[in-house]
This record gives structure tokens, sequence and C-alpha cells, in this order.
């Protein structure tokens, strides 16, 4: 018995979760199921990278429900190189890679954790030997080996790229410090590479559990010809970051009341206050974190009466902030004297004002931020 | 001269880590840590609103945000002169605890084990364990399609723990342990929102206020958890260091006996109490512990890739502009030191501050406080580590019958237009310290020492190596293509990189000194 690992019924059950994590039609369960045994029969290869990250979105991953943690590493994916939970290191790491390049040629999922520097060939994150020796203080030993030629030797014969979190996909709080480190976001960096090679990219800071899960088996089943891969015009899922925070929050109903939480001592359970005077940028961020929740959906932000921060957008954090400011532009209670039509105007303006605001961020302001060193 | 071998990547660690040492005699006869990436978040605070500050210094790694929150929240309400709440001191308290919980079960079992435990012995587990031989099932269908990732490969050793019955055990606690962290993140999101990257603690106090509901959903999870580290965690730790073969590991890997703890868990409102106490220990003198002194904490850059103006500073005046060509540099990690002296940081250097009874019994059950001189290894270090895990469980029950639903959880304070502030809290791996600088209300400095950069600090000024340097020195190495004790002592530390080079400090710019090869 020990030796049948995962029955069908087992394999019927993941499906279920998939289908609905991925919010596919239950039609499709048993298409899901078969897509899912041939992955266990041949378990996709995946070299998971780390550039300038801070190991949040791997800490994220751990706490995934469908499937749980131990079920991804044992039952679903051969997970060849991730520096955060495999036993080798040093040389014996590295040659992992090696080996599972030669291996699986053009068949291995590239995961990048965090951007890319290029400033300097790269030297601002290097990891294993490089070709060259390095003076060590008067001792001679082998020099460094640096991200980018990382990426210089895994791109060209990996089947994907997966970018995951906020500054992996879009440079995020490194990029901050472009200027000095080069820092790149991974979908540049493969572009630069290869640019035919597949991107997708998952936000957050960090990145929900079920954003990487389901982006990659959207992934999957996709090449397998099941459900369909609709991405936005950042490479995200839509099934994920289609939906505006603001539209699908649980304390809407307070917005459009005009019922704002401005003391954290008056905050009042029952009445669920809308978080937008505390800074929440929920009407500018694109992620179903109302819905989906996080921590085994325990909780999420606004459910702790915390503002969202928007961390899923392109813009965070420079772009956004100051974070615990209300998104200017919008002056709600401004506008109306009567409780009847404050929420309407309060929505109508909200659309307008937080629109072109967002607009000028996205457009206006990046080229500033990412050379705000040099002043 | 001996024989140097390079380790890189150090992997189950947080970040990018080399270590090169040099061999002679089977023995680490030298050590050099170098830290080998660099993000810079320079720029990044300077102008902005205080407030946002404890929102990006959490991000500055994704295993302990909360410690750099809390540390943040500490920093600005020190700032703003907050009157903090005894509610907003026991959820930040408690949430904080929580994520000691989270970190210290992910170091053990998922960073640390697998250099213990041989996980192919599963293969010949004859138990009966009904969850046991579902495990057995998996691990010998990985290994029929050779396909043992990413459990092997693995440095080879001849006292790996394959004891069947034992191993399978461990490896199945592995997989448990993945559940238990996972709860310790769930029941911190009760008060924070989510983890990692939270939400739920803001200068002056804190944003969800107790209620009978959260409180229940809070203790369910602690109570589970409470139970699996006393019954699961620490008696491992105990098979563990009792196992013969690591005997040596009692009393290699110390790291020189220097030890310094800010502190952390308030008991009072000012923080004058702590429930991990504030202390300094030299020299392994475990029984004369020194009250600390911050004017004494200084900053060196002799052997890190910064420029020497950056040299000797207090870090709430320190500098970071980055230096590669510098010839006598390793590492992007700067040099940390109390009183010039390089500190250990971390469970093992709070415990001996604080001396809880469980500690105390322990070392001397396995005969640590009899030797001369003392010295504290690689096994002790994780033993602290689990006994700290346990007693933090067990005083949090104690801080959720202190909660007072109704009360307040929020000195709302202005920012004030010109004003300096810190926090010092203790971190998951040790002492983390944030000063900050307001001026025109908007912040003009932000600096932080977080505690790896304390333990995987390179050579200073005066040639002291950093405490994982020096716990190397005399570590066992009999094959140097397998060098697992140095990567067991490194570990045993639960190094993180990411918060080492964290280097925000908004009032400079390293741009127009900054050399383009």
């Amino acid at each position: 018995m020990a030796g049948r690992v995962v029955s069908r019924r087992q394999f019927l059950k993941q499906a279920g979760a998939t289908a609905a994590l991925l919010g596919l039609s239950e039609a499709l369960i048993p298409q899901v199921a078969r897509a899912l045994e041939e992955l266990v029969a041949g378990k996709p290869p995946i070299i998971w990278l780390q550039g300038q990250n801070c190991t949040g979105c791997s800490v994220s991953l751990l706490n995934t429900n469908y499937p749980m943690i131990a079920e991804v590493v044992l039952d679903q994916l051969s997970v060849r190189y991730h520096p955060t939970i495999m036993a080798s290191a040093g040389y014996k790491a590295t040659r992992v890679i090696e080996d599972c390049k030669k291996e699986n040629k053009g068949k291995y999922v590239l995961v990048v954790e965090g951007p890319v520097p290029k400033n300097n060939g790269g030297e601002f994150c290097t990891f294993g030997v490089g070709k060259g020796m390095k003076d060590l203080m008067g001792k001679r030993v082998p020099g460094d080996k640096p991200m980018i030629e990382w990426m210089r030797e895994l791109v060209p014969d990996a089947a994907a790229v997966l970018a995951v979190g906020n500054c992996a996909s879009f440079g995020g709080i490194p990029a901050a410090n472009a200027s000095v480190t080069g820092s790149t976001a991974v979908e540049k960096i493969v572009a630069e590479i290869d640019s035919r090679k597949p991107v997708m990219n998952v936000g957050g800071c960090p990145a929900h559990p079920d954003w990487i899960i389901g982006s990659a088996m959207e992934a999957i089943l996709y090449l397998k010809g099941i459900g369909k891969l609709d991405l936005d015009r950042y490479k995200r899922s839509k099934t994920f970051f289609g939906k505006l925070i603001h539209e699908n929050c649980e304390r809407r109903a307070a917005f459009d009341a005009g019922i704002f939480l401005e003391d954290w001592n008056q905050n009042n359970q029952d009445l669920k206050l809308c978080l937008f005077k505390m800074g929440c940028k929920g009407p500018v961020t694109y992620a179903d974190c109302p819905t989906r929740r996080w921590n085994s959906q325990v909780n999420w932000c606004v459910g702790a009466n915390a503002p969202c921060h928007g961390c899923a957008e392109p813009a965070f954090y420079e772009e956004l902030s100051p974070l615990y400011e209300p998104l200017p532009n919008v002056d709600i209670l401004g506008l109306s004297p009567t409780t009847d039509t404050i929420g309407w105007i309060a929505a109508g303006a909200t659309a307008v004002g937080i629109g072109a605001h967002y607009l000028y961020k996205q457009l206006g302001q990046k080229t500033e931020s990412s050379k705000g060193g040099e002043e | 001269m001996g024989q140097m071998i390079s380790i890189d990547p150090v992997t189950r660690i947080e970040g990018h880590l080399r270590i090169d040492v040099e061999i002679e005699g089977g023995k680490v006869k030298d050590a050099w840590s170098s830290g080998t990436m660099f993000r810079g978040f320079e720029m990044l605070l300077k102008g902005k609103h205080p407030f946002d500050a404890q929102q990006v210094t959490e991000r500055i790694c994704g295993v302990c945000p909360l410690a750099h929150g809390t540390a943040s929240s500490y920093n600005l309400d020190d700032a703003l002169g907050v009157e903090l709440p005894d509610n907003a001191r026991l959820i930040r308290n408690l949430c904080l605890g929580a994520n000691f919980i989270q970190s210290h079960i992910l170091h053990f079992y998922h960073l640390a084990a697998l250099d213990y435990v041989d996980v192919t012995a599963v293969l010949n587990y004859s138990g009966s364990d009904q969850a046991l031989l579902l495990l057995k099932g998996k691990i010998s269908k990985l290994a029929q399609a050779n396909d043992l990732y990413p459990f092997m490969p693995r440095y080879d050793s001849g006292d790996y723990v394959s004891d069947p019955g034992l191993a399978t055990t461990l490896v199945g606690h592995y997989v448990q342990a993945f559940e238990m962290r996972k709860k310790a993140h769930e029941m911190l999101s009760i008060f924070y929102g989510r983890v990692p990257s939270f939400v739920g603690t803001v200068p002056g106090g804190v944003t969800q206020p107790p209620t009978i509901g959260n409180v229940l959903a809070f203790r369910s999870r602690l109570s589970e958890l409470r139970r699996w580290i006393n019954e699961v965690y620490v008696e491992d730790i105990k098979t563990i260091a009792g196992v013969s073969a690591y005997k040596p590991f009692l009393t290699a890997g110390d790291s020189g006996g220097n030890y310094l703890a800010y502190g952390g868990f308030d008991e009072d409102s000012r923080g004058d109490k702590k429930f991990l106490p504030r202390g300094v220990i030299f020299g392994n003198d475990i029984m004369n512990v020194m009250p600390m002194d911050e004017k004494k904490l200084t900053e060196s850059v002799a052997h890190s890739w910064y420029k020497e103006e950056c040299e000797g500073l207090h870090p709430s005046e320190g500098k970071t502009e980055p230096d590669l060509e510098k010839k006598e540099g390793y590492s992007f990690i700067k040099s940390p030191r109390y009183n010039e002296k390089p500190m250990e940081v971390g469970p093992l250097a709070r415990l001996l501050v604080k001396k809880p009874e469980m500690f105390v019994k322990l070392a001397s059950d396995l005969g640590l406080l009899t030797m001369k001189p003392l010295q504290f290894g690689i096994l002790p270090r994780h033993a602290a580590r689990a006994i700290e895990c346990k007693i933090i469980a067990d005083e949090m029950d104690n801080w959720l019958n202190q909660l007072k639903p109704g009360d307040p959880i929020w000195d709302k304070k202005g920012i004030p237009s010109e004003a300096r502030g810190r926090g010092l809290v203790e971190a998951a791996r040790g002492a983390l310290g944030h000063w900050i600088e307001i001026s025109g209300k908007k912040i003009k400095n932000y600096q932080c020492i977080v505690p790896t950069t304390w333990n995987a600090s390179p050579r200073d000024k005066n040639g002291n190596r950093g405490p994982i340097e020096n716990s190397l020195v005399g570590v066992p190495v009999p094959d140097p293509d397998n060098p697992i004790n140095v990567v067991r002592c490194v570990r045993s530390f639960d190094p993180c990189l990411a918060c080492a080079i964290h280097i925000i400090h908004p009032d400079h710019n390293g741009v127009k000194a900054f050399r383009v090869v």
C-alpha cells in the first residue's frame, strides 16, 4: 500500500482544489486531474534562483494550503535547486544546476526571486564560484560568479521563466538604488538574452502562495491545452490580478456611506470602517486579497484595520508613498453634505481622481525615481 | 600554508553567503565570511513620511519582517514621544513571539536538520506508524525515479543519524514542522493582517484591538504550538545533542565567548523591564553579565567593500559608500563592534544573559558547565534556540491574559519637525537596532544594525575575526571535499544575509563617490 503514493481519488481531490484555485469550471476537474497525474509521472524540474531578494516570497510559498508545501516538494515538482531548502551546498549545489541544464534542455522551469543587478559586471549579487581567481587577503581563491552570468547560462534552455514577487517582476524596492547596482527586473534581463522566451510575472510584496502556485499551474495546464492563459499588460495572470481591491472590499459599504476610520482607538468591530483616510491604496490596486485573504484565509491587511499599501502594484513602493496619507486628488467629505449622496459622489470622484493620479504616477514619475540617486 | 576551500553558496540560510576556510591537519585554521549581495536602500527613505519606515524596513527581510517592523515602531515611538498603551505593547509582544516560534521551528527542521538526519534511512523503516509508512512510500518512489531532490545530493559524512526508526521519526517531524510554522504565521495574522510583510503595527501602537474572538483564535493555535514545541521540538534537540558522534559539537563552534543582548519583549510601558533581559558578556565569563552602553557601538569597514570614511562611526551617524575595488575588502557586510570587540548575538547570547532554569539544567546535563574553559559550540546554540522557543511560547499565554478588550491600542501623536529616535529589540536571530533622524517632518536619516551583521561580519580594523569566522577555527574537516562540519557550524547561527546587507542610509548618497569600471 505504501508504494502507491497518490491514488486516483487524491488526484481528483487535488484537481478540485486546483480548479477552485484557478476559478475553473467543475466540468474541467477530470481534465485537470489527468494533467496533474501526468505531471507527477514526469515531475517538472524547477531551478529556483535568488537575486537581490529578501526570501519573503519563498517563506510565503511555505504557507501554501492547496497543495501543502510537503506535497509540492515530494509529489508534484522536482525542486532541483532552491538555496533555502536544498540539502547540498557549495560546488555540490551548483553542480545540480549544471546537470539539470544538460539533462533537461528545454524542459526546466526557471523561477527567479528578486531582481538582477547588472552594473560592475554583476558583482552586486553573486553565488557559486566563477572561472577566474581572486585575492582574499593574500590567499588565492576562486572568483565569484554573478547572478547575471547564471541567467545568461540558464535562460536559453528554460521552458519558461517565472518571476516571483514585485521586485523580480517590476524592480520593487531594490530598483530604488538601480543607479548604483543596475538592479533590473527579470523580464528585461530575459528579453536581452532571448526575446522569445515566455515570462510570467507574479506580483505582490510578498507574493501570495496561491498566486505563485496558481500562476505556475495555469501556465502548465495551458501548455497541456486546458484553460486559458489570460495575462494583463504586466504579464500577470488576470485570475489573481484582474480585480480592483476597492471593488471587492468587505468595507466598501463603509466607503460608499462615507464612514471612515480616523483613530485606531475609535474602531468599531461591527461597523468595519473604511481605511481610505488612513491611506488605503485599495482603490488603485489590482489583486484578489479581499476574497482570497492570507495565511489560510485567517485575515488580510484591511481585515486588521490597516490600509492596503498597494504592494501588488508595479508602482509599489515609491510611487505609492506616503503610505499612511489618503490618495491625493480625492476630496470626499468636501463634495457632499448628505449621507445619501456621499457614497455615490465619492465613488465617482474616486474613479476619476484616482485614475488620473494613478496614470500620472505610472507614466510621469517612473523615470524620475529610477535615477533618483543622482541628485 | 593549508588547503583553501570555498563554499558558495552556503545554502539553507537566508541570502547570499560565501565561506572560505583554510584547512590544515584536518581542522579549520582560518576562515573568511563574505556577504555577496548588495541592494542599497539608500535614498529610498530620504524625504519620506516617517510613518513609511516600518513598511519599508520590514521588507529588508522576508524571514524576519516582524523584527524590523517592531524595531521600527519602537524607533518611531521614541522619536514621536509616544506613551505606548499596554494593549499595544502586549500585541507587539505576541506577534513578535509568534514570529520567533515560526522562525525557530523553520530553522531547526528545514534549515539545519538535513545536516544531521539521513533522509535515505527512511527507506529502511520497518515500523508500523501509518503516517511514517506513507512517507516511506513517497521517499521510495522518489528514490526509484532517481529524483531525491532537494534532499540529495548532499555532503557525504559517516555520522548522519541513520537508524531507520529515529531518522524516519525525525523526517516525519520535518514534514509536521512545515504545518506548525504555518500555524504560527496564521496566529500572527490574526492581529497583523498577514505575513510575511504585515500591517498591524504603526507608530503609536497597533491597528487591531483585542476582542474575545481574536484572543480565542490566537490561544487555540498557541496551545497546539506549545504542545508541539514541548513534545517534539525540544525533545528532538535533546536527542540530537545526545548522539555520541556529535559530542565534539558541544564545544566546537564556540565564537569566542563575547555575547550581546539588547533585550526584548517589554513587560512595562517604558520598556525598562524585559522578558529577555539586556546585557553583555565577555570571554564566556557568564556569571558576570554587564550592562549595555549604547555609546560603545561602532561599525568598522576595514574589510568591507565600502570607502574608508565609513570607518568607526556610531550607527546613528553611519555612512555607506560602496567601493568594489577596495583591495582588502571581501564582504558587503560591515563589522559592528561593541567596545571594539566582535559579539555573538542570538538565542545563545540571550539565554546566557537570562539563564532560564531549563537551559541551565540542560547545559549542566550535557556537562557544559564544568568545562574549563567554558565553551558553547554548535549544539548549545541549537538547544538555546529550542528552549527559548518554549519559554516565549509559554509566556505568550500570560500576555494574552493581560489583554484588556476596550482599552486603548494607539497613542496618536503628530510628527515633530525635528527629532531623533531609536528602537532596540531582539529579533529571532539576535540584537536588532533601528535609528531615525527626523527633520522638517520628514525622514532625514535611518540606520539599522541587524543580528547577522554582528555574527557574519568580516575582520575589523584591528584584525579581529567576526563571530562566525572565529567559531570556525578548530572545527574538524576530515574530508575537504565534504566540509559538512563547516556548514553545520555556520548554520547554527541561523544567518540572514538580506538583513545583514540592508544599508538603509537615506542621508547619504553613494552615487557620486562610486567608481564605475
